[in-house]
């Protein structure tokens, strides 16, 4: 496997939220803004940095039949790890994300690459592999909550981009969560019509 | 009497107001997953209230019985997981020995049960969640919980697929077939159950 | 069955090294997140009463911790009381609403500060916002009533359900200060 193409692959190639269509609960669930956007993907990404890294380190020694178990055990030590520290250390975003911070465990998006990638390849690029589909799920997540604030709020990362005509009485219903499917709905729909052209 | 008002509460707050697919935004892999067929969708739903019910109870014994009185909170998220998967296994086990045309219709929906976070979120929430007064779900509260969240699962689930069936013969863009307008008429129906909210009992 | 018992030997070895890992993390964080919950209880008293130098803590139920039970009174550099510190909460449109409620000695409202809600975003949530605790600063208890049902607080637009559970919990956690404070003052 060629590194290089192993660290651009998340971003579009094999974007872990429109492409592969993974981890769509948090996708939608904590998108209503920037800043939520990017703890739960910086979250999600460090989780996956680790657990890819500690998956392909064991891979050698844990029996087949054991695999899924012992993946789900890593990935859930990693989640309460950024648990614990985000309410030690970002208590105001460890509010907001709530319940979708262990939920992080069940990101379709970690178990699957645990398992279709960093228990076949190597820890270096395991690590690559973490970093790249993390980003990408940040991207991903940060675009579709800048979409999200900007037309529901009138702003962006808490400063005001639109009129305060408009900040004062918005397009509520995109930060809401109807808003959450339309937005994604008609991502998909550009980013289909983009490859298509190519 | 009073039970019975309290389940009706309970039961339209889970099932309508705030259903676990549009409102909570809890299992939507599977929904947009599994919602492609009519019957795949509804066997799926079945699974689904089954093993949310079963959930429920048990981790909610694990919670009260073995993390709070050893002050082990910290170790939520692994115990639950784990209690689920195995859970899982074990019904499905269970199933394939005892009813093999069950296991038939419902086996393959299992295993992705696991990592669906309508399960693990509702053994959560239930540890959390209180009435209006303050008290905390008992035990029955908590079984009670899963298996109506399970059931507003279910529902929305079905309701999709019906229309998901249908929006294969429409004449749509062909950047928007798929995926796309099944997330749109997601938000169309999420638009409908806004109403619900605010509901008072 | 031998290999059965190995698998389940390596798996309990992995339980085991997570379990250690998370329990000497957690004892490092456990007291820095309580720290932090006690800093912003702290800081939101601050806030509702900001001539307060010092906070004596009080229970309107014995040995109840919850923090809807206690009150806290608010000291001056004099150590001379100047007011009160509530805790109030009450279910709103789609979830808990809770409220810090600061209060001079006679009762009248010296400022709020709503620290807890789920309403929905740009509606009920306003009512976090410093304008909604505006609405509240001078109020005392008959004004303490929505202007729908015959009060002087005027609602949030689009958002009745909020602010009528705020001013009636902070019209109850009132009135049930009073009855605890009444009964102290016979006791005592």
């Amino acid at each position: 496997m060629d590194n290089m193409k192993v660290l651009t692959n998340g971003f579009i190639k094999e974007n872990p939220v429109f492409i592969l269509v993974l981890g769509m609960c948090p996708t939608l669930a904590v998108t209503s803004s920037v800043v939520n956007s990017l703890g739960m993907g910086l979250s999600t990404t460090f989780v996956l940095i680790c657990s890819n890294i500690i998956v392909a380190m064991i891979k050698g020694f844990t029996p087949a039949k054991i695999r899924i178990p012992v993946f789900i055990v890593v990935i859930a030590t990693f989640v309460t790890i950024v648990d614990m520290t985000m309410g030690a250390f970002m208590p105001a975003l460890h509010k907001s994300l709530g319940l979708f911070i262990p939920l992080i465990v069940v990101n379709c998006v970690i178990l699957g690459r645990a398992e279709a990638f960093a228990s076949k390849n190597n820890v270096l690029s395991s690590t690559l592999d973490g970093i790249s589909m993390g980003l990408g799920f940040t991207l991903a997540l940060s675009l579709i909550g800048a979409i999200r604030e900007v037309l529901g709020a009138g702003t962006l990362l808490g400063f005001a981009v639109l009129p305060k005509a408009y900040i004062e009485s918005p397009m509520l219903v995109a930060i809401l969560a109807p808003g959450a499917f339309i937005t994604v709905g008609f991502l998909m729909a550009i980013i289909n019509m983009m490859k298509k052209e190519k | 009497m009073e039970f019975l008002a309290k389940m009706m509460v309970m039961a339209v707050g889970a099932i309508f107001v705030q259903n676990f697919v549009l409102a909570r935004f809890l299992g939507l892999c599977p929904y947009l997953g599994v919602s492609k067929k009519l019957d795949s969708a509804f066997g799926m739903g079945m699974a689904v209230i089954f093993v949310m019910t079963m959930a429920s109870a048990i981790t909610y014994l694990i919670q009260v019985y073995l993390l709070i009185p050893y002050g082990l909170g910290y170790l939520q998220t692994i115990a639950f997981i784990l209690t689920i998967a195995t859970l899982v296994q074990f019904v499905e086990m269970v199933i394939q020995k005892n009813s093999p045309s069950l296991y038939k219709s419902l086996g393959v929906f299992l295993p992705l049960i696991t990592t669906n976070c309508a399960v693990l979120g509702v053994a959560i929430l239930n540890t959390t969640a209180k009435w209006a007064d303050g008290t905390p779900y008992n035990f029955l509260d908590a079984v009670l919980n899963g298996f109506f969240s399970g059931v507003g699962f279910t529902l929305v689930l079905v309701l999709m697929a019906g229309m998901r069936e249908r929006l294969e013969y429409a004449n749509l863009p062909k950047s928007m077939k798929g995926m796309p307008i099944a997330l749109i008429v997601a938000g169309a129906m999420a638009l409908a159950f806004l109403g619900f909210s605010g509901l008072k009992m | 069955m031998k290999y059965y018992i190995k698998l389940g030997l390596i798996l309990l070895a992995v339980c085991a090294l997570a379990t250690g890992i998370l329990a000497y993390l957690n004892s490092v964080t456990a007291p820095m997140i309580a720290e932090v919950k006690r800093v912003e209880a702290e800081n939101a008293r601050k806030e509702v009463m900001p001539d307060a130098t010092d906070f004596v803590k009080k229970t309107m139920v014995d040995s109840s911790e919850v923090d809807t039970d206690l009150y806290f009174i608010a000291v001056n550099e004099a150590k001379e009381p100047i007011g009160y510190i509530l805790t109030v909460a009450l279910n709103g449109y789609s979830g808990v609403v809770k409220t810090v409620v600061g209060l001079k000695n006679d009762f009248s409202i010296n400022k709020i500060k709503v620290i807890e809600q789920t309403e929905t975003p740009g509606l009920g949530a306003k009512a976090s916002t410093p304008a909604f605790a505006e609405k509240f600063v001078g109020m005392t208890l008959p004004q303490l009533m929505v202007k729908k049902d015959g009060g002087d607080i005027i609602s949030i637009t689009g958002a009745t359900i909020t602010t009528r559970t705020v001013t009636n919990s902070i019209n109850a956690g009132i009135k049930r200060l009073e009855e605890v404070l009444k009964v102290e003052v016979t006791n005592g």
